[in-house]
Parts: structure tokens; C-alpha cells; sequence
């Protein structure tokens, strides 16, 4: 394997690490949606905790 | 220490809120943009170092929990008892808001009153005597004006509720002691009430305009909310914001971003020269060619959210949801549906939770399952790549496709109604029509950045994997050796795709590539346009040389041997089924029942199967002069949908009959 492949294997692997852990990370906050414009924001529609779907109180 | 801020729904609570935390929650021109409660320290800035949480409140007419986003205001004033409370006041609707406000007092926590938008009342020559009317509350009012930088008056508000905190309050006004189950009771209290706010703006107000006024704003509205020419109107809005954004800035700008991503992909597979062709596969192809081709499209979705924030921002959304109403009542939905579908056009998962402030169960059901037929903005590359590469660029594909997906909602809602055999009920949607203004630019570009950031991301993360996944499942055969060129179609992808694309073949696309492109999609939509860029080996949508969407379009048509016709049915296939795993699971969540759910993605796959079938097919009999291949089958399949869909609406039926025929059920029980 020449130098460029090494390189490219390597900038490829750290690059989907990075998105994994990122997704992995997002979804254990309760991010429903990842990359969704609205991911922050999904609190806005009803009370909201980590271990709850979101839901308004009835 | 914690700072509530309540008020009437749109009196500008959330701009305020941003203000004094730094944050950039959203704030739109219309009412009921905040249905949730957030919370952020307030800048150290305006609080002299100490730390106070500011608790923003959706917007509230009452205390009285009529609705959702009034319950939460209530229940948390009620039950967290915040260290003081500024209630927004708008400024330009005194009798209206100041009802709130006395209830707000009877609390006995501290209530700072923020006159906000003091610059449009002064405007409109209103004046109000912010002493006097301190006086007649019993607590300090300070003229605010939330959107302005300098001397806003916010300072002033967060200093007094600061210096209350903890202290007693008075209220001007106690409502007697009555049984609250009783509504004609409460009827009776709550006039009392506003006799005595009303006297207390007779007292401190004076209008040089009155309400009572037909204003230049109220005759632009009369045309803009008239049912049959508000609907053109908005038909022709929407056509100038596909038209700037997808066929005339937007590829412009997109063509020198495509140029240099071209670019880099070329420099890349250059590097890679001498590597393995697999890894060269993945990386220039798989990686930069897939996520440049999503990347791609970025301007077009930017300049699109830029003006659909401009429109939300001047108020004109909120005159389009009172041109919708009634049609939307007609058909069994609630009038309030119209929020979470123009909600939608931006993301279908905040959308479908929207739905929840629909307190029928069938209504808000029924919204859940049809708001993802307006196309999101997941849905803009997808749309926008066969436009440009079948359909020269048209302005006119964006706009079918989004009016096709408001007529698929009527239609859907009309087919649930009958299956559920529910008949026409009085439902009531109020809305407040917000001022006229012009649109901040500097909100819309701040809202179109949020986006792009989030489009951004997504195409690092999700779009990227996939598109690796995609790549090499295109790259290697079930024994794990690599294909070679021209032999793709004994990949793994292919062999899994290859199934599904036999089903696609009535529709007029089916190949595994489109297949596999529409499968990925169900993963974001973004997806659809990533896998095509991959498993075709293309990445220039957008034509470089001639800068404009046309010139390479013939090369993709040609690649993906699709008719035109062929091609929108495909993008109409996309468009309308599930749009992805996330919407189903907050489907999942809304719905509560496993029933609904699966109806709802059965619902979808059909409408999309079925919408397509007839574009294609009816399409290439007036563009050829014959039936497009696989007419039968296609024609099986959708009788098939059809008697299922009867046969669904018969037990529902059936099982009405069993629970409401009586007479029945007490001989039985006999």
C-alpha cells in the first residue's frame, strides 16, 4: 500500500468515527432527528425529559 | 433565581427571551410558535452577576388551560413558583393582553410588566401613561422594545424583577370565590374582569387609530384571506420562492460550490491513482462524490428557507393558515392542521409533533399521519436534482409538488373520514393575524444559517455513512470480492435491491439503482440524491460549464434512462411515501397505537405507489401514445390497495355497530 492509500484509510476511518460517536452522542441526549434543523428544539413541543418521548401533560 | 416570562401568544416573549440569554430559539410572526418551555441563564450583562434563569412560557391568553400550550404556562406558574414573573405586554393590544396580566397578579409572586413593542404603538400615535397604568396594577411597567439593539428597556425589566424577587404582590383585581366546573360562573367572573381591564385602558390609553377602523392592513387582509383569490395568491408566492430559489439564484450559486467539489473529487481520485480501486471507490466516490452531491444542493435549500423566513416574518404565513381553515375543516381535519403541515416544510418530525395541540384523538391522529405529504426540506435536493436534470430547471416542479402533496392531505383526510365513518363536526381555529411588518433580514439569514448548519451536519454524519455503507455494499459480491467495472449488478446492493425494483417496475423505474436510492431514502431523504451519486457515478447535477442546471441534466437523464415522465413519477414515489425512520417514530409516538401507526405507513406507501403509477402511466399514454410497461401488475396492485383499504373500513364500521347498536348489546348481556 503506497502512502496516499494509507492516508486516505486513515483520514476515512477517523472521519466515520467522528460521525458515529457524534450520532451516538446526539441519540443518547434524545435528539430525535439527527442533522433535523429542529434537533435542539424538539423540547419546544412539550415537557421534556431524556427518558420521556415528547409529550404535552394531558 | 428564576424569572418566568408569560403573555399573550406573539407579544414578542421568545424575541425577548433571546435577547437577554444570547440564545436563538425560534421565534416566527404568528402565534403558537412556542409550545414547550425552555430555559437559559440570563447574560451576566443585564443581571449584575448574578444567576438568573429566564423560563420562557408558550404564549398564553389565560390561565385557564383550554389548550396545551396554556396548561404549561398555568401549571408551571402555579407549581414552580418563580422568583418573579415579566409578563410581555403588547403594547398595541392593551385590553387584550392586560386580562392575563391581572391573573398573572393574583399569583402573589412579583410581576414586572414589559409594554413590549412600545415602537409600533408610538407609531400608530397610541399613547399609553405607563405611570398611571402602574399605578392601577400595582406593579412597575417598563416600555420595552425587543427587537431593537440599544435602549430596549430590557436593562430596565430585569433589573426591577431582579430587585422584586422574593417581595409580596398585590393584585389589583380578585376574582371572587366561585365554582370553577361551573362555566357560566366562570362566563360572568371572567366578564367582570374585563370590565375592569377595559376600564383601566379607557383610563390610560389613548388611540388616535381605532380598532374599530378599516386600516390599509385590514383591506390587503380581506384579499389575502378571500377563499378563492388568497388561494392563488399563495399558489403564485410559492411558485416565486421555488422559482428564485430552485431555477434562478439558487443553481447560479450552486454551480461554482459543485465546481470546486467537483474539483477536490477530481484532485482526490488523483491521489488515489495508484491505490486499490476499492479504496478509491469509497473515498473519491463513495465519501466526496455522495456527500459533494447532497452538499451540492445546499444553496438552493438555503435560499429557499431564507424567503420562506421572510414570509413567516412579515406575517403572511399566518394569513395562509386562515385561507386553509375552512378547506381543512371540510375535509375532517381540525382548522389548527394547517400549523404542523406549514411546519413541515421545513421538518416533518416537529411537524407531526405539532399535531398534539389537536385535543381530538381521530383529528390529531389523522394530522399526524397526513402532514408529511407537504415535502420537507429534506425533500428540496431530491426535488431540485429532477428538475434540473429532466425538466430544464422548471420552477413548475417544485410547486406541483408541493400543492400535489396540500391536495394528497385533503384527499387523505377525506378517505380516513370515511374509513373512521366520522361525519363533519364544528371544530374552532383561532388565530391571531399579526401585524404587517417588513421582514428582518437579519432573522431570516440567521434562520437560513440554522438551517444550513443542520443540512451540514446531517451530510457529515447520516449521508456520509450511508453513502460508505452504500459504496461498498455496490463494490463487493456476496463473497466479499470485488466487482468489477460494468458488473455492478452482482453486488450486494444490487441482488438486495433487485427484489424491490421488480415491485417499481409499473412506475416506470425499475432498476435496482433507483431502487436501492429510494430505500436509502427512507434513512433521510437526502439519501436519495447521495445513493444515485454513488451507484451511477455521478456528482455534477448541476452543470459547471453552462451554469445552469440543464446542459449536464441530459447526461443524468441519460445515465438514469429515464423518461421524463418515468422521472417525476419517481419524484413523486420519494415525495410521498414515509419520508423517513425518524417521522415514523414520532408517528410511533403521537399516534399511541400500534393501529394508526401501521395505517399511517400504509397509507403513505400506497399514496406514493399509487400516485406514481398514475403519472407514469397516464403520462407516457399522452407523451407516446401507449400504456407504460407493467400496467397490469401495476393495475393488480392497486386494486389490491383499494380492496384492502375497503376492507379496513368495513371492520372499523362493523365495529361501531358493535359498540353503539344497544339493543343488541343489552340482549347480550341479558
Amino acid at each position: 500500500m503506497n502512502i496516499q492509500t494509507i492516508i486516505a484509510v486513515v483520514i476515512t476511518a477517523v472521519i466515520l468515527l467522528l460521525a458515529i460517536r457524534y450520532i451516538y452522542r446526539e441519540k443518547k441526549k434524545g435528539t430525535k432527528c439527527i442533522g433535523c434543523p429542529f434537533a435542539g428544539e424538539c423540547t419546544k413541543y412539550g415537557h421534556h425529559t431524556e427518558t420521556e418521548n415528547c409529550h404535552l401533560p394531558e | 433565581m428564576r424569572i418566568a416570562f408569560a403573555g399573550n401568544p406573539n407579544s414578542g416573549k421568545t424575541t425577548m427571551y433571546n435577547a437577554l440569554t444570547g440564545r436563538s430559539e425560534k421565534v416566527g410572526n404568528w402565534a403558537g410558535v412556542t409550545v414547550g418551555r425552555k430555559e437559559s441563564p440570563i447574560k451576566e450583562a443585564f443581571t449584575k452577576g448574578k444567576e438568573v434563569i429566564a423560563v420562557d412560557l408558550p404564549g398564553a391568553y389565560s390561565m385557564s388551560p383550554f389548550t396545551p400550550e396554556e396548561s404549561i404556562t398555568s401549571e408551571f406558574v402555579r407549581d414552580e413558583h418563580p422568583d418573579a414573573i415579566i409578563n410581555i405586554v403588547d403594547a398595541t393590544n392593551l385590553s387584550r393582553s392586560l386580562f392575563f396580566t391581572t391573573q398573572l397578579l393574583e399569583l402573589g409572586i412579583p410581576v414586572v410588566v414589559a409594554l413590549n413593542k412600545s415602537d409600533i404603538s408610538d407609531k400608530e400615535q397610541t399613547k399609553i401613561d405607563v405611570d398611571k397604568l402602574s399605578q392601577k396594577l400595582n406593579c412597575p411597567v417598563v416600555k420595552t422594545v425587543s427587537t431593537a439593539e440599544k435602549n430596549n428597556g430590557l436593562d430596565k425589566v430585569v433589573e426591577k424583577a431582579v430587585s422584586l424577587a422574593g417581595t409580596a404582590q398585590t393584585a389589583p383585581y380578585v376574582q371572587a370565590d366561585i365554582d370553577l366546573k361551573d362555566k357560566a360562573a366562570v362566563d360572568r367572573e371572567d366578564r367582570k374582569r374585563f370590565d375592569f381591564v377595559n376600564g383601566i385602558v379607557k383610563d390610560v390609553e389613548v388611540r388616535e387609530v381605532l380598532s374599530s377602523e378599516t386600516q390599509q392592513s385590514d383591506k390587503v387582509d380581506s384579499v389575502l384571506t378571500n377563499p378563492v383569490i388568497g388561494i392563488l395568491i399563495f399558489a403564485a408566492v410559492m411558485y416565486g420562492v421555488f422559482w428564485i430559489s430552485q431555477a434562478w439564484a439558487g443553481p447560479g450559486i450552486a454551480d461554482w460550490l459543485v465546481g470546486w467539489i467537483e474539483t477536490f473529487q477530481e484532485w482526490v481520485a488523483g491521489q488515489l491513482e495508484n491505490s486499490p480501486a476499492i479504496v478509491s471507490a469509497i473515498v473519491a466516490d463513495g465519501i466526496v462524490g455522495g456527500v459533494g452531491a447532497v452538499v451540492g444542493f445546499l444553496p438552493l435549500v438555503m435560499i429557499m428557507y431564507f424567503l420562506l423566513a421572510l414570509l413567516e416574518d412579515c406575517g403572511y404565513m399566518a394569513r395562509v393558515s386562515a385561507v386553509m381553515d375552512p378547506i381543512f375543516k371540510r375535509v375532517g381535519l381540525s382548522g389548527k392542521a394547517i400549523i404542523p403541515i406549514i411546519i413541515g416544510t421545513g421538518c416533518g418530525i416537529p411537524a407531526i409533533m405539532a399535531c398534539r395541540t389537536i385535543r381530538d384523538d381521530r383529528e390529531r391522529r389523522a394530522s399526524a399521519m397526513l402532514t408529511t405529504f407537504i415535502p420537507c426540506g429534506a425533500k428540496i435536493p431530491v426535488i431540485a436534482l429532477f428538475a434540473g436534470a429532466f425538466f430544464a430547471g422548471a420552477g413548475w416542479v417544485s410547486t406541483v409538488a408541493y400543492f400535489l402533496g396540500i391536495v394528497l392531505i385533503f384527499l387523505g383526510a377525506l378517505l380516513i373520514k370515511a374509513i373512521t365513518g366520522y361525519k363533519y363536526r364544528k371544530s374552532f381555529f383561532i388565530i391571531e393575524l399579526p401585524m404587517w411588518k417588513v421582514p428582518s433580514l437579519k432573522r431570516a439569514f440567521l434562520s437560513m444559517m440554522e438551517r444550513a448548519k443542520a443540512y451540514i451536519i446531517k451530510a457529515a454524519t447520516i449521508i456520509l455513512i450511508c453513502n460508505c455503507v452504500v459504496q461498498v455494499m455496490q463494490s463487493f459480491n456476496w463473497q466479499f470480492q470485488v466487482v468489477e467495472e460494468g458488473m455492478e449488478d452482482t453486488s450486494i446492493l444490487a441482488s438486495i435491491a433487485s427484489p424491490f425494483a421488480i415491485l417499481l417496475i409499473p412506475l416506470g423505474f425499475g432498476a435496482w439503482q433507483l431502487a436501492a436510492a429510494a430505500v436509502t431514502g427512507f434513512i433521510a431523504k437526502e439519501n436519495v440524491v447521495g445513493t444515485l451519486a454513488v451507484v451511477y457515478g455521478l456528482t455534477n447535477f448541476i452543470d459547471v460549464d453552462e451554469l445552469e442546471m440543464t446542459g449536464d441534466g441530459n447526461v443524468v437523464a441519460a445515465t438514469m434512462g429515464l423518461t421524463s415522465v418515468a422521472a417525476l413519477a419517481y419524484l413523486f414515489f420519494n415525495l410521498y411515501t414515509p419520508p423517513c425512520f425518524a417521522a415514523i417514530g414520532a408517528m410511533n409516538s403521537e399516534m399511541k397505537s400500534k393501529a394508526w401507526l401501521w395505517s399511517a405507513i400504509g397509507l403513505q406507501l400506497a399514496t406514493g405507489y399509487t400516485v406514481a403509477f398514475l403519472v407514469y402511466q397516464i403520462g407516457t399514454l399522452i407523451t407516446e401514445g401507449h400504456l407504460g410497461t407493467g400496467f397490469l401488475p401495476g393495475l393488480i396492485a392497486i386494486i389490491v390497495i383499494a380492496l384492502i383499504i375497503v376492507a379496513i373500513a368495513r371492520r372499523v364500521r362493523a365495529h361501531f355497530d358493535q359498540q353503539y347498536s344497544l339493543h343488541e348489546n343489552a340482549k347480550a348481556a341479558a
